[in-house]
């Protein structure tokens, strides 16, 4: 009994002698990206024999992981900043920002300043937009989600303007938010918010300027809140990072990214 | 019976039932979700398209790794605290007060704040990086006090006539560990481990940032490897439709700590006198 359990603690010392397998690349971040990259990083894998692991957990880990470096590539969904132009950014697809009610929400299209008033809490009742006489749910995003900067960005507002009744983070959160509650506004990704209208969860997706939230009128580039999403590298690429770029950047994934409604950027 | 006692009988049970229906609607929530999908091949076939295709088998293999990792860790180095706890510090005196409450805070800490030392600690500083090791190790952290703690009230529980009769039997120190007080103790030791197993399988955020997110079936104890938990918690969050598949691998975990429960009471049976 007693040399069975030292033989088992051998085994485990020997294992963490192992080195992790040097062909192995690791990529982190964006909560909005991950799922997309661990379908298109399994059919590289099937392809190559290059081991990819996706880590999720957000845009701003993706960051840190790839400085630390933690991670070979980050994934992040928005443009790079002026104070991460340390990083090289690589365009592997195009998203854009919906806004959504429950789909049996009557409300006819808002306008910028009705949209800035709901969320300011200037504007705290669906009456004053054709609905019921119910207070607005306001769903937001927290700190720190590409989703909420780009957001506010669009609408000029600054995130302690915002009154929001519920702070949500990922993506999926919001669309439960917004489908279990007739009188909640949020917004997601366009991405996630048309796969899962599709998929009979009762949302809408409202046009924003008169352009509706779809994934053809961002492929023609009128969609006004639309966003890059980005791997980012530090230094030099490895080899087996650019064969993952070229890989992802070859038209034949494309049926991957519409599988995921994101569009594939074009190089 | 006299009214006052009925009526205190009657709101206790109503109390009773206010706390069973919740959870009778999760599971019936859960069920609805995930049955569309629960079946034998969802255990022994590995995940595809970001989970959501496939099954939960290389989860399993994953979680099973990290636990065993977690508890090669947590059992030696608990066992050994809560020894040197019963043993060397007599309970009541200020070092035990002291050494307790701490234990009790650490055992307080948000897992979160694990996760987030281990992912500082083993995945950056000692270059671990995102792998069963590093999450096993964070896990291990996070479930040593509630380890120590119940093994060294099992000890403590152990009569202090034993004791006086191994002293007058002149037994050695090492002598008395061995063969009385742990075989003794050993049932509680048992349900602190299996209360420990079960605190680390329904784990997410210590494991979000040291074992991760990778789906596949891990090599050695380098390679990143997703927990039940966290693929819940994934399929739930990030991935479109991937709700069916979270609450199926629900059932599954849920079974799992059933089950776990169901042998805590069985190992707790032989042990009378030794009481939680």
């Amino acid at each position: 009994m007693q040399q069975k359990m030292w033989g088992a603690l051998l085994c485990v010392l020997a294992m963490m002698g192992c080195q992790p397998a040097t062909d192995k690349l690791v990529i982190t971040g964006s909560s909005t990206i991950a799922p997309l990259m661990a379908e298109l990083a399994e059919r590289f894998e099937a392809q190559t024999g290059v081991q990819v692991d996706v880590q999720s957990g957000g845009s701003g880990r993706g960051i840190s992981d790839v400085r630390q470096g933690l991670a070979d590539l980050g994934m992040v969904s928005r443009a790079l900043k002026q104070d991460e132009q340390d990083l090289a950014g690589h365009v592997i697809a195009r998203d854009g920002i919906a806004l959504i009610v429950h789909a049996e929400n009557p409300v006819a299209p808002l306008t910028r300043d009705q949209i800035i008033a709901i969320y300011t809490g200037k504007l705290d009742s669906w009456s004053l937009l054709g609905g019921a006489d119910r207070p607005i749910t306001v769903v937001h995003k927290a700190d720190g989600r590409s989703t909420q900067e780009l957001f506010l960005e669009h609408f000029g507002l600054d995130n302690d303007q915002v009154r929001a009744d519920l702070v949500i983070g990922e993506n999926q959160q919001g669309i439960k938010a917004v489908a279990g509650d007739p009188y909640a506004i949020g917004y997601v990704s366009i991405g996630t918010a048309v796969y899962e209208a599709d998929h009979d969860v009762p949302l809408r997706l409202l046009p924003l300027q008169g352009v509706p939230a779809s994934l053809a009128a961002l492929e023609q580039g009128d969609y006004p809140l639309s966003r890059e999403l980005n791997l980012v590298s530090r230094g030099e690429l490895k080899r087996q990072a650019k064969a993952l770029l070229d890989f992802l950047a070859d038209p034949a994934q494309a049926e991957i990214y519409h599988a995921y409604y994101f569009l594939p950027a074009t190089r | 019976m006299r009214w006052p006692d009925r009526l205190a009988a009657v709101s206790g049970a109503l109390l009773l039932l206010a706390v069973l229906v919740p959870m009778g609607l999760m599971l019936w929530s859960l069920l609805v979700q995930g049955s569309g999908v629960l079946s034998v091949d969802f255990l022994l076939e590995d995940p595809s398209q970001a989970g959501r295709a496939g099954g939960i088998a290389a989860l399993l293999i994953s979680t099973g790794w990290i636990l065993a990792v977690c508890l090669l860790v947590a059992v030696p180095l608990g066992l050994g605290c809560a020894l040197y706890l019963s043993e060397q510090v007599p309970a009541g005196t200020r070092r035990a007060q002291w050494l307790g409450g701490v234990l009790d805070m650490l055992a307080a800490v948000p897992s979160i704040v694990y996760g987030l030392f281990g992912y500082q600690f083993f995945a950056i500083s000692l270059g671990l990086g995102f792998s069963i090791l590093s999450g096993g190790l964070a896990l291990a952290l996070m479930v040593l006090p509630l380890m120590i703690r119940s093994a060294e009230q099992a000890l403590r529980a152990v009569p202090f006539s034993y004791r006086q009769a191994g002293e007058a039997l002149s037994i050695s120190r090492w002598g008395w560990v061995k063969r009385i007080l742990i075989p003794q103790a050993a049932p509680g030791i048992a349900v602190g481990i299996i209360l420990s197993i079960g605190r680390a399988l329904a784990e997410t955020a210590v494991l979000l940032f040291t074992a991760g997110y990778v789906l596949r079936r891990p090599d050695s104890v380098m390679d990143s490897g997703r927990a039940l938990s966290v693929h819940i918690y994934d399929l739930a969050m990030n991935v479109p439709g991937g709700m069916a598949r979270a609450a199926a691998t629900g059932l599954v975990l849920v079974a799992i700590l059933v089950i776990l429960n169901l042998l805590v009471r069985r190992w707790l049976r032989p042990a009378q006198g030794v009481l939680y």
